[in-house]
C-alpha cells in the first residue's frame, strides 16, 4: 500500500474513532505517560551527568587527592579518618620527582582560625596553606589582586588570598585589598580575592575559607612539618588508576608500612566520588524508566481493549473490504496502522510535554541544560511498538470474519 | 467471439450442519456471455445467494468446475480471490453496504485501495462514475445523508470504479420503493448498454423482467426460460 492508500484509510479510520473518544483518550493517555516519564527521566539524568562532569572540571583537571590520616570503615557505612601527622611536603616532593605522569602537585595544610577585621571576629574560617600552583590544580583562581607567589612561599610572608563569602562577612563593601586581618593573633595583608566556587561535592562553601602561603601556615601559624593534602594533578586522564597505584605504593614505603598493614594516607580519585553521587541518581533512573514501562504496558492494554471493540464495530467494513478485494494482509496492515497511530498520538503528545517539562524542571534547579536525543527516539519507538503489539491480536481477529457471513442480504 | 465470463459446469455446494451435510446447489451448470444482462430468480432457500456468492468468488464451490475471468476459481488460494474479487468483480448488495464513516467519494475509490495495477485519475473516474448517476453534487456527503436510491448508486459506481468484466447486484431494489427501484434497473440497464455483463439476482419477476435473460433456480438446481 502506497501512502496515499495509507492516508485515505486513516482519514476514514479517524472518523470511526470519533465514537469512542472516551476510551481512546484513556489508551492515549496511558502511552502518553510512558514517553512522558521517559523523556522527563533520560533528560534529568542526562542534564546529571553533564553537571557532574562540570563538577569534576571544577575540583581540576585530572585530580588525585592525598589525605592523611587513617581510614576506617564501620561495616559498610562511611569511611572514618582518623588524624595522621606523617603526610609533608616532602612526601609531595618524592611524589613529583619519582613518578612522571604527575603534571603538577600542591601540598596544602587546613586548619580553622578565628579571623578578626576591625570589629568584626569571625570563629572557625577555615585556612587554607598552600602553593603557588594550588590555583591552577584545583581550577581555583584569584579574581582580584594576586595569588601566593612562589616568593610569598618562601619569604614565609604573611599574606591572604579571600574567598567571596569571607570578604562579604569582614568587609561588606569596603576594598579589602592591601588591609590587615588578624588571624588567629597574628597580622596578614590581603593581596586578593578568589573568584566564586560556591559549594563543592561535600556541599563545603568552598568561598568561606582563607588561603595563605604553605610555609607561612606550617611555621608561623601551626607550628608543624606535616600537611593535611597533597593535590595532584596527573597529565592525562586514562594515566589516573595507574598512577594512583604508584602513588599509594610510593608513599607507603616512604610510611614504612609493612604488608598487611593499613594505610595512613588515602588517594582519592574524585571521580569515584563522583560515582557514589550518581548511584542516587541511577536509582531514581531505574525507578522512573520502571513506571514508563507501567503506563506503557497500561496504554498498550487500553489500546489492545479499543481496537477489540473497533474491530467488533466495524465487521460490517471489514466484510465490505474484503468483498470488494482487500487480503487478509491488507486488513491486518490497516488496524496495525491504526492501532500504532492511536499510540504514536499519545507517544508524540508525552515527547513534547516531557520535553516542555524537563526544560522548565531544568531551569528551576538551574542544571544544564540538556535534551536527550536517544530518550526522544527510545520513546517514540517505544509507543510505536506498543500500537504494533497491542494491534496484533485485535487485526488477526478481524481477518477471522468470513465476507459471506457478514454479508447477508 | 470472447470468451464467456463465467463458466459453472456440475457446481455443488455442501455446508455442515450439525453432523449433517446439506446440499444446497446440486449441480449447477451455467454459462454466461460477456455483454449479457442476466436475472437469476428464485425464492428465499432456493440457493440463489448461495449461487451469488460463489459467482462473486465470496465462498468456493464444493465440486465442479468454475472459471471466472478466465480464472480457473478451484485453484486460487485466499489472496487471489481477493485479486479477482477486487479486479472482475463488482458487487452491489441489497443493504448498500457503504462505508459509513466515509464520504460518497471515499465510498467510491475504497476498492482501488486494493488494486494491485495502480491506475491514475481514479479520483477523476470516480467523480465521472458518480456523475453519470447524478450524484456529482454530495461526493463529500456521508452516506447516512443520503436517500436509499442515492446510496445504491453510490454502490453501483464503488462496483464500477475497478472496470470489473461483471457486475453481480444482489437484490439491488430489495429496500427500495417501486420508483426508486426502476430509477435503480434503469441504471444498471444503461451500464448494461455500455458494454457491461450484468447478473441480477432476484425473486421480484418485475425486476427480472429488466434483463434479457432469466434464470430460475429451485431446490439447488437451475432452468432456463
Amino acid at each position: 500500500m502506497d501512502l496515499r492508500r495509507i492516508l485515505l484509510n486513516l482519514k476514514i479510520a479517524r472518523r470511526s474513532l470519533v465514537q469512542f473518544k472516551w476510551r481512546t483518550s484513556l489508551a492515549v493517555l496511558g502511552v502518553f505517560f510512558g514517553t512522558f516519564s521517559l523523556i522527563i527521566v533520560s533528560n534529568l539524568s542526562g542534564s546529571l551527568a553533564v553537571k557532574t562532569e562540570q563538577e569534576i572540571d571544577s575540583l581540576g583537571t585530572n585530580l588525585l587527592i592525598v589525605r592523611s590520616g587513617i581510614v576506617r570503615r564501620v561495616g559498610a557505612g562511611t569511611p572514618l579518618m582518623s588524624q595522621a601527622t606523617n603526610l609533608t611536603p616532602e612526601d609531595a616532593r618524592a611524589i613529583k620527582d619519582s613518578i612522571p605522569a604527575v603534571a603538577a602537585l600542591s601540598a596544602a595544610g587546613y586548619k580553622t582560625f578565628p579571623v578578626r577585621y576591625g570589629n568584626v571576629s569571625l570563629k572557625g574560617i577555615l585556612i587554607g596553606g598552600v602553593e603557588p600552583n594550588f590555583q591552577d590544580i584545583r581550577n581555583f583562581h584569584a579574581r582580584e589582586g594576586s595569588f601566593i607567589s612562589e616568593q610569598d612561599n618562601l619569604d614565609r610572608n604573611k599574606v591572604a588570598v579571600l574567598g567571596r563569602t569571607v570578604v562579604e562577612k569582614l568587609f561588606g563593601d569596603e576594598d579589602p585589598i592591601g588591609k590587615y586581618i588578624l588571624i588567629w593573633r597574628v597580622p596578614f595583608q590581603v593581596i586578593g580575592i578568589m573568584e566564586e566556587k560556591g559549594s563543592d561535592v561535600s556541599g563545603a562553601d568552598q568561598d568561606n575559607q582563607i588561603f595563605i602561603p604553605l610555609q607561612t601556615y606550617l611555621k608561623v601559624l601551626v607550628n608543624k612539618t606535616n600537611v593535611s593534602n597533597i593535590f595532584v594533578q596527573i597529565t592525562r586522564d586514562d594515566l589516573i588508576p595507574a598512577t594512583k597505584t604508584d602513588m599509594e605504593a610510593l608513599l607507603r614505603k616512604r610510611h614504612k608500612i609493612g604488608p598487611g598493614q593499613n594505610d595512613d594516607f588515602a588517594v582519592i580519585d574524585m571521580k569515584d566520588v563522583m560515582a557514589l553521587k550518581t548511584q542516587a541518581m541511577d536509582l531514581i533512573t531505574v525507578l522512573g524508566r520502571i513506571a514508563a514501562a507501567v503506563s506503557f504496558i497500561i496504554g498498550g492494554l487500553g489500546i489492545l481493549s479499543i481496537m477489540i471493540l473497533i474491530v467488533n464495530e466495524r465487521k460490517l467494513e471489514i466484510g465490505i473490504r474484503r468483498a470488494v478485494g482487500s487480503r487478509k494482509r491488507d486488513i491486518i496492515l490497516q488496524f496495525l496502522i491504526e492501532s500504532s497511530i492511536i499510540s504514536l498520538a499519545g507517544g508524540t503528545i508525552g515527547v513534547f510535554s516531557g520535553a516542555l517539562l524537563s526544560v522548565i524542571l531544568l531551569r528551576v534547579l538551574k542544571y544544564p541544560f540538556t535534551l536527550s536525543l536517544t530518550g526522544l527516539l527510545i520513546a517514540f519507538g517505544a509507543s510505536v511498538l506498543v500500537g504494533i503489539l497491542a494491534g496484533i491480536y485485535p487485526s488477526k481477529k478481524a481477518t477471522q470474519f468470513e465476507p459471506v457471513d457478514i454479508i447477508r442480504t | 467471439m470472447a470468451a464467456p465470463v463465467c463458466i459453472m459446469e456440475n457446481i455443488t455446494k455442501s455446508f455442515h450442519v450439525g453432523d449433517q451435510d446439506l446440499q444446497v446447489l446440486k449441480g449447477v451448470n451455467l454459462t454466461i456471455e460477456q455483454g449479457e444482462f442476466t436475472a437469476i430468480m428464485g425464492t428465499s432457500g432456493s440457493g440463489k445467494s448461495t449461487l451469488m456468492n460463489l459467482m462473486g468468488c465470496l465462498d468456493v464451490p464444493t465440486s465442479g468446475r468454475f472459471i471466472l475471468a478466465g480464472r480457473d476459481v478451484m485453484q486460487l488460494n485466499d489472496d487471489e480471490l481477493s485479486e479477482l474479487r477486487n479486479e472482475h468483480i463488482g458487487f452491489v448488495f441489497q443493504s448498500f453496504y457503504l462505508l459509513p464513516y466515509a464520504t460518497v467519494l471515499e465510498n467510491v475509490l475504497v476498492p482501488t485501495l486494493y488494486r494491485e495495477k495502480k491506475k491514475d485519475h481514479v479520483r477523476d473516474r470516480a467523480a465521472e462514475l458518480l456523475k453519470l448517476v447524478g450524484l456529482e453534487e454530495r461526493m463529500k456527503f456521508r452516506p447516512t445523508q443520503l436517500s436509499g436510491g442515492e446510496q445504491q448508486r453510490v454502490a453501483i459506481c464503488r462496483a464500477l470504479i475497478n472496470d470489473p468484466e461483471l457486475l453481480l447486484a444482489d437484490e439491488p431494489t430489495g429496500q427500495l420503493d417501486s420508483r426508486t427501484a426502476e430509477e435503480i434497473m434503469n441504471v444498471l440497464t444503461r451500464t448494461n448498454e455500455r458494454g457491461k455483463t450484468v447478473v441480477v439476482i432476484t425473486h421480484d419477476a418485475d425486476i427480472a423482467a429488466y434483463a434479457r435473460r432469466t434464470i430460475h433456480i429451485r431446490d439447488g438446481i437451475i432452468t432456463e426460460s
